[in-house]
């Protein structure tokens, strides 16, 4: 137990800088919300110019839209595309003689696709040149925000939270952790102390485990103040009634197997490599591997298989925030991929040559 | 040496090698209870890689290594137990502080009792208050010292130990390891400051290459190289008469004479007095000369 309190005493003042400022960032974050949602309200621009009524039909979705008139205009286009910038609309329709348009969405696989729609007054100028003026922009999905195409809706703090959890804190906290992880044991090498720790009558296992454990608890120990401010800072907020706290608390615990992972993965190369810096890029390049694979595959359609190849796409936050059941068969696969990774690093550690 | 005695530690054809790279050859050594056992070679020449081995830190190529009798390898633990260390690239926790660091190294060896760390730590005078990283690097090797000796175990193994410490300190730690000897602990220490292995040292291995070239008595060790004559005649002398067992290299230069005396010097000098003789010096090789000598014609001695 003493070698876990000299490794805390010795990195003390970093895990507790780290800590604080995760907890001023997620709590700072959560009290932003509210800015941030009615920032992106009205994000669509022109919505306000146009009227969208949607009747979901058998197969198709008809969307009526009606806008206001433009007096110099000789008729509208209405563009239909994917995103809002409408880089490329996946439709056009030209020459609309009235100020309004009835359009038939196919429903595909039973899917109500999301659309935006673009219309754009076409006339002719007091110079009498050509005139083209948007008029606005509307969707048929009832969302705000600057990353529908995500669908990410900025009216939910539920939402925002999964985005930010899946996409910035955990990135932060894992690169973090991946960073003392594999200095807890590089250091050890590079500052010459390994020779000592190892010749005292404490086994290589026990050393490893005992870092292991160290990190582990301080990583616990982030999570769970984490987790607290989120709760204390949605409850100011008067959000709970949207998020239960129960939800954000074990959601946010239910990151714990992914760190694990990592930490069991910084250790092996730790271990292997036996010199910091080149351990430390190991570790940077595996966490962003996990993001990138786990980016890709949500994004990209046809490589979602992708994912399964990272350990941060088994914590389903997108699901967990929004109450869904927890699923404990990916959680316990993640404790023992953490295992695995340990067991490996530990059996290199007892046989390898202690780098002098 | 002590054919009667079990060896603390006893190696036997130890071999490491780093791929085609050999570290030390089939080295064999025996160290026995209460001596301190130098080891003399100069950079490179597999001190470390040796100690190391020994100390289970490197997998062995080859060979055999019991510490009181245990394997190196598979009772390292036991021989931890056991067994003080001090490596020659020292270093700790930058940040804690020196009473800290020594208080965690005790309770890893398994000793509660501090009363040895503080009396080492006084006797030394290290200031256990102050941070290790805010300490110099004598005093961060007297740190290393301490814990060396502080759990007060059977063997203390140390690798270049004096290196940092004043001409002053170096003479505490001299009068510490013969306190331990007396005591009954064993010592082997690596070293390549040859007067401080001639001061303190009962014996000495000298490494070269990865290859053991010698192992003696220090005292018997400077007895076979023999003592070397300087006369001054103050006349021609007749060389022959020189010419007897035990007299080595015997060279003159005008009126100098020299030669290197292994035995019969007390028939040598009969033979000098005979003569007209201005100045003579008798000197005995110190351990540098065997060192350099050693060194100088491929490991074989004179």
């Amino acid at each position: 137990m003493r070698s876990i309190l000299v490794e805390l005493k010795n990195n003390w003042i970093g895990y507790l800088v780290f800590l604080v400022v995760m907890a001023l960032v997620v709590g700072g974050f959560v009290q932003a919300f509210p800015s941030v949602g009615e920032a992106f309200e009205d994000d669509l621009e022109g919505s306000e110019n146009i009227e969208i009524s949607v009747v979901d039909r058998e197969d198709y979705q008809e969307i009526t839209l009606e806008w206001i008139e433009k007096e110099w205009a000789h008729n509208y286009t209405l563009k239909v595309g994917m995103i809002p910038q409408m880089l490329v609309p996946e439709d056009t329709i030209e020459n609309i003689t009235e100020n309004n348009y009835t359009y038939d969405l196919s429903i595909e696989n039973e899917e109500i696709p999301e659309r935006y729609f673009m219309v754009l007054a076409v006339g002719e100028g007091e110079d009498g040149n050509r005139r083209i003026e948007m008029i606005g922009i509307e969707s048929n999905v009832e969302r705000s925000g600057g990353l529908q195409a995500f669908g990410i809706d900025y009216s939910d703090l539920r939402s925002v939270l999964s985005m930010f959890w899946g996409i910035f804190f955990v990135l932060l906290i894992a690169i973090y952790i991946a960073y003392i992880s594999v200095n807890s044991v590089s250091k050890d090498y590079d500052d010459g102390r390994m020779d000592i720790l190892l010749t005292k009558p404490v086994s290589r296992r026990r050393y490893l485990l005992e870092k292991f454990f160290t990190i582990s608890s301080y990583t616990l120990i982030l999570l769970t103040v984490i987790g607290l401010v989120t709760v204390a800072s949605v409850y100011s907020l008067g959000e709970l009634s949207t998020v239960s706290v129960s939800t954000l608390f074990i959601t946010t615990l239910l990151s714990w197997p992914v760190f694990l992972v990592i930490i069991a993965a910084t250790f092996l190369a730790a271990v292997y490599l036996e010199d910091s810096k080149k351990a430390v890029g190991f570790a940077f390049l595996f966490v962003l591997i996990q993001f990138g694979l786990e980016t890709v595959g949500e994004l990209t359609q046809g490589l979602e298989y992708l994912k399964s190849f990272s350990v941060i796409s088994y914590w389903d936050h997108n699901s967990l925030f929004f109450g869904e059941a927890i699923n404990w068969g990916e959680i316990g696969l993640l404790f023992v991929v953490a295992a695995v990774l340990l067991i490996i690093a530990l059996t290199i550690f007892e046989k390898k040559d202690v780098k002098g | 040496m002590k054919k009667n005695q079990i060896p603390v530690m006893k190696i036997r054809g130890l071999t490491k090698k780093y791929g085609d790279v050999i570290g030390i050859k089939d080295l064999d050594l025996d160290i026995y209870k209460g001596e301190i056992m130098g080891f003399l070679g100069p950079n490179g020449a597999g001190k470390t890689t040796t100690i190391r081995a020994c100390l289970g830190l490197l997998n062995k190529t080859a060979g055999d290594v019991k510490i009181f009798g245990l394997d190196s390898h598979k009772d390292s633990l036991e021989i931890y137990r056991r067994t003080g260390y001090l490596p020659g690239d020292f270093g700790m926790y930058e940040d804690l502080k020196v009473k800290t660091i020594l208080k965690f190294l005790l309770s890893q060896s398994g000793v509660s009792d501090e009363t040895k760390m503080k009396r080492l730590a006084k006797r030394l005078e290290l200031d256990m208050g102050k941070k290790y990283g805010n300490l110099s690097k004598g005093n961060k090797q007297k740190v290393g010292i301490v814990q060396a000796f502080m759990a007060d175990q059977d063997l203390i193994i140390m690798d270049e130990p004096t290196t940092g410490l004043d001409p002053l300190m170096q003479q505490k730690f001299y009068k510490l390891l013969r306190e331990e000897r007396d005591k009954g602990k064993t010592i082997f220490m690596s070293s390549h400051i040859l007067a401080e292995v001639e001061e303190v040292c009962d014996r000495v291995a000298i490494i070269r290459n990865g290859e053991l070239q010698v192992i003696e008595k220090i005292d018997s060790l400077k007895e076979k190289m023999g003592k070397k004559l300087k006369i001054e005649f103050d006349n021609h002398v007749d060389t022959s008469i020189f010419k007897m067992e035990g007299v080595e290299d015997f060279e003159i230069d005008g009126k100098w004479a020299t030669m290197i005396v292994t035995k019969n010097l007390d028939e040598v000098i009969k033979k000098i007095s005979k003569q007209n003789i201005i100045n003579m010096s008798l000197e005995t090789f110190s351990l540098e000369q065997l060192f350099l000598t050693y060194y100088s014609d491929g490991g074989s001695g004179r």
